[in-house]
């Protein structure tokens, strides 16, 4: 294997790889950078089992060449030192080459490297990305998708399949839903022109943060492919694949109620802040509870009290309260966080009773629902 | 051992058992394999591992060619995972990553194999997480746990698996094929009662600390049995510090026991079985005199003793010099 390659190119597709690398693994070939020239471009693979991220650099883009000189072939680099040293080299494009002996040397201007090199046939083959049988979203709305659920999965190894976002693909509406069992977040959207379907697959909260970081903001198209045991990404240059959750994922749709006893209609970011400063003094080890009160037909009365520290109670103004008085205690975390996941300028909050879970969404669409457990309190 | 037939050459019955569940499509989902060092769990349950992922099978075989079988006896293969002791036991964390692994669906296929070495080592709470993952094993995933003492696994897990005994290795044989290396006999008969691993017999045979340590312990059997009140001095002023890391103080122990035991074979006439002295030794007539059967039998006790006690991480210098205590009363 041989080639000459620009140095910035690399450097930024290395960067990239390496978020999928880490020290401390099982198997010991996952230590290194997996790097395949072809003809038509050079290929960088790093992987941690959990997700595996793939980097594409083409020979040639848009009329400028970013590859020269390339003899196909490939070979394992130990991702301790590889990165390092790229960043470190003199000059603007650097000359890899490795030998039947698995013997790599980089030259760049003066410098020359020789590094030892493990075989690629060692490397875990990764699954491939089949076209007819993948979908496509814009890249930020994925990103959206991420925020508005990820946050509510579980961080608790007791029930491992509520540590991952369920995904399902049906009748052109893909549904993201995560919950730890005391929240729930979920979101659909509309795929026009997704031709599969798939009833079912669970994705690790941490693999689809990692995702998150790694995509760009923009509108350019995300190419979705699920396979057996594996889930894939595409963006233009980017692979990212992670391994998905064994097990069946809980069926939240009968969690939902149906009808409500009390809706109140509020501008979110008023209640945003109003819930954001009552708990300043509402206590960790108390599940932060913050408590609501209506009072007729315009104000809702927002309190939190530790006996140790103290009380605050804020009034706010609403744009309507309709049907039974409430008084219900919840987490403010959670209502926080359900709240920031809402776009909406208006939020529509749906009670049933003080002992039954309530649900929020945007007051102009049902896209985005987040359902919330209250706590009981004395 | 690289295939099942050499297996079945050293371990007839366990080869048997596993390659008739192999052609019957009948793998159990966990294996408690238990046998001495060098019996050839690690090799039975490579190749058990290879059985499973191998793409070109020759009945049982595993091809050994194909990449599958390249990656899983270079330890790389994604799905074949290995559990080792952390120190000196399996730490609950190493199994909660295990267990984070079993929600996972697999790399390549959805076929997973675990190998839990040194199962005895698992403390009793990493024990009892395993068995979670035991009792609701997922349809494509094998354990095999490797052990040299299946008495110390706790029942639960015992019951939950199909356990393969190995036999001893034939002493006489293994005996015999030193001796063909080049081995003096002498040694020979001492190397295999210390080990079934043919290296590792002949590495020590050619290292000066091994030939130091039992020149040391023919010198402690003569200490004890003619001026027993320099012993102590001895043990300070040579045995210490040549027997200073806890393996080396745990392979003093064994030379010991052994010459212990040859001293009481010696009394019961059963020479044929004596490993370090010959039956002619005046040494070993000597302290033939001094030690009655009595006392022998509960010198053997006290090295035992002091062998789970450096075990159970007793300060090394104390655990000897109880010891000396024990056999000089």
């Amino acid at each position: 294997m041989k080639f000459i390659i620009q140095r910035d190119q690399l450097i930024a597709s290395v960067q990239d790889v390496m978020k999928a690398i880490s020290s401390r693994t099982a198997i010991p070939i996952l230590t290194g950078m997996k790097i395949e020239a072809k003809q038509h471009g050079i290929t960088l693979t790093g992987s941690d089992s959990d997700i595996s991220i793939e980097s594409y650099i083409p020979a040639e883009e848009d009329g400028i060449v970013h590859v020269e000189n390339i003899e196909e072939g490939n070979i394992v680099l130990q991702a301790k030192y590889f990165p390092d040293i790229v960043r470190k080299l003199p000059e603007k494009t650097v000359e890899i080459e490795a030998d039947s002996n698995l013997k790599v040397t980089i030259r760049s201007g003066k410098a020359e490297f020789n590094l030892n090199g493990q075989d690629a046939e060692e490397y875990p083959h990764l699954p491939k990305l089949q076209t007819e049988s993948s979908f496509k979203i814009p890249t930020d709305l994925m990103k959206s998708l991420i925020k508005q659920t990820v946050f509510a999965v579980s961080t608790m190894e007791t029930r491992p399949i509520l540590t991952g976002v369920h995904l399902k693909l049906e009748n052109n509406n893909l549904t993201f839903t995560a919950t730890d069992s005391h929240r729930l977040a979920s979101r659909e959207i509309p795929v026009p022109d997704a031709n599969i379907e798939f009833p079912s697959v669970v994705v690790p909260g941490k693999s689809l943060n990692e995702l998150n970081k790694i995509l760009d903001d923009t509108e350019e198209l995300l190419e979705i492919n699920v396979t057996n045991n594996q889930i894939l990404f595409r963006t233009k240059h980017l692979y990212f694949l992670s391994r998905l959750l064994d097990g069946n994922y809980p069926e939240t749709s009968r969690l939902i109620p149906e009808q409500s006893k009390t809706v109140i209609h509020a501008n979110t970011k008023e209640l945003l802040h109003t819930i954001d400063r009552a708990s300043l003094l509402a206590k960790e080890e108390r599940n932060n509870v913050v408590k609501l009160v209506t009072n007729d037909n315009q104000f809702l009365e927002i309190t939190s009290n530790s006996p140790e520290v103290g009380r605050v109670a804020e009034e706010i103004a609403v744009q309507s309260i309709e049907g039974e008085e409430l008084k219900i205690s919840f987490s403010s975390k959670y209502m926080l966080d359900a709240l920031k996941a809402i776009e909406n300028d208006e939020v529509k909050i749906e009670f049933t009773g003080a002992m039954r879970p309530f649900i929020i969404r945007p007051a102009d669409g049902e896209s985005i629902l987040q359902l919330i457990l209250p706590v009981r309190t004395y | 051992m690289k295939t099942w037939s050499e297996v079945a050459e050293v371990q007839p019955l366990a080869s048997r058992i596993i390659t008739n569940s192999i052609t019957k499509n009948r793998i159990s989902h966990a294996y408690l394999i238990q046998g001495e060092r060098g019996t050839g769990k690690e090799e039975i349950a490579l190749l058990l591992a290879k059985d499973l992922f191998c793409e070109d099978k020759k009945g049982v075989e595993p091809c050994q060619q194909c990449n599958a079988c390249k990656r899983i006896a270079s330890g790389n293969h994604p799905d074949v995972h290995w559990i080792e002791p952390d120190g000196l036991s399996i730490k609950k964390e190493q199994i909660d990553q295990l267990q984070k692994e079993f929600s996972y669906s697999g790399l390549e296929s959805n076929r997973k194999v675990y190998i839990i070495k040194d199962a005895d080592a698992l403390t009793t709470n990493a024990a009892n997480r395993i068995l979670k993952f035991l009792e609701e094993p997922s349809k494509e995933t094998t354990a095999i746990m490797l052990t040299e003492n299946g008495q110390s696994i706790i029942s639960t897990i015992r019951s939950r698996c199909q356990i393969i005994d190995l036999q001893p290795l034939n002493a006489e044989l293994f005996r015999q094929q030193l001796i063909e290396s080049g081995v003096s006999e002498g040694s020979a008969r001492i190397l295999s009662a210390l080990t079934n691993n043919f290296n590792e017999a002949t590495s020590w045979n050619e290292d000066e600390w091994f030939a130091q340590a039992r020149k040391l312990m023919v010198q402690l059997i003569e200490m004890f049995s003619t001026k027993p009140a320099d012993a102590f001095l001895f043990i300070h002023n040579s045995w210490l510090s040549h027997f200073k890391e806890r393996q080396q103080l745990e392979q003093g122990f064994d030379l010991l026991l052994l010459a212990f035991k040859d001293i009481l074979y010696y009394h019961l006439g059963n020479e044929t079985a004596m490993i370090v002295f010959t039956s002619d030794n005046e040494k070993l007539e000597r302290a033939s005199m001094v030690f009655s059967q009595e006392k022998l039998l509960s010198i053997l006790h006290a090295i035992l003793q002091a062998k789970r006690k450096l075990k159970q991480n007793v300060h090394p210098t104390l655990v000897m010099e109880q010891l000396t205590l024990q056999i000089q009363r």
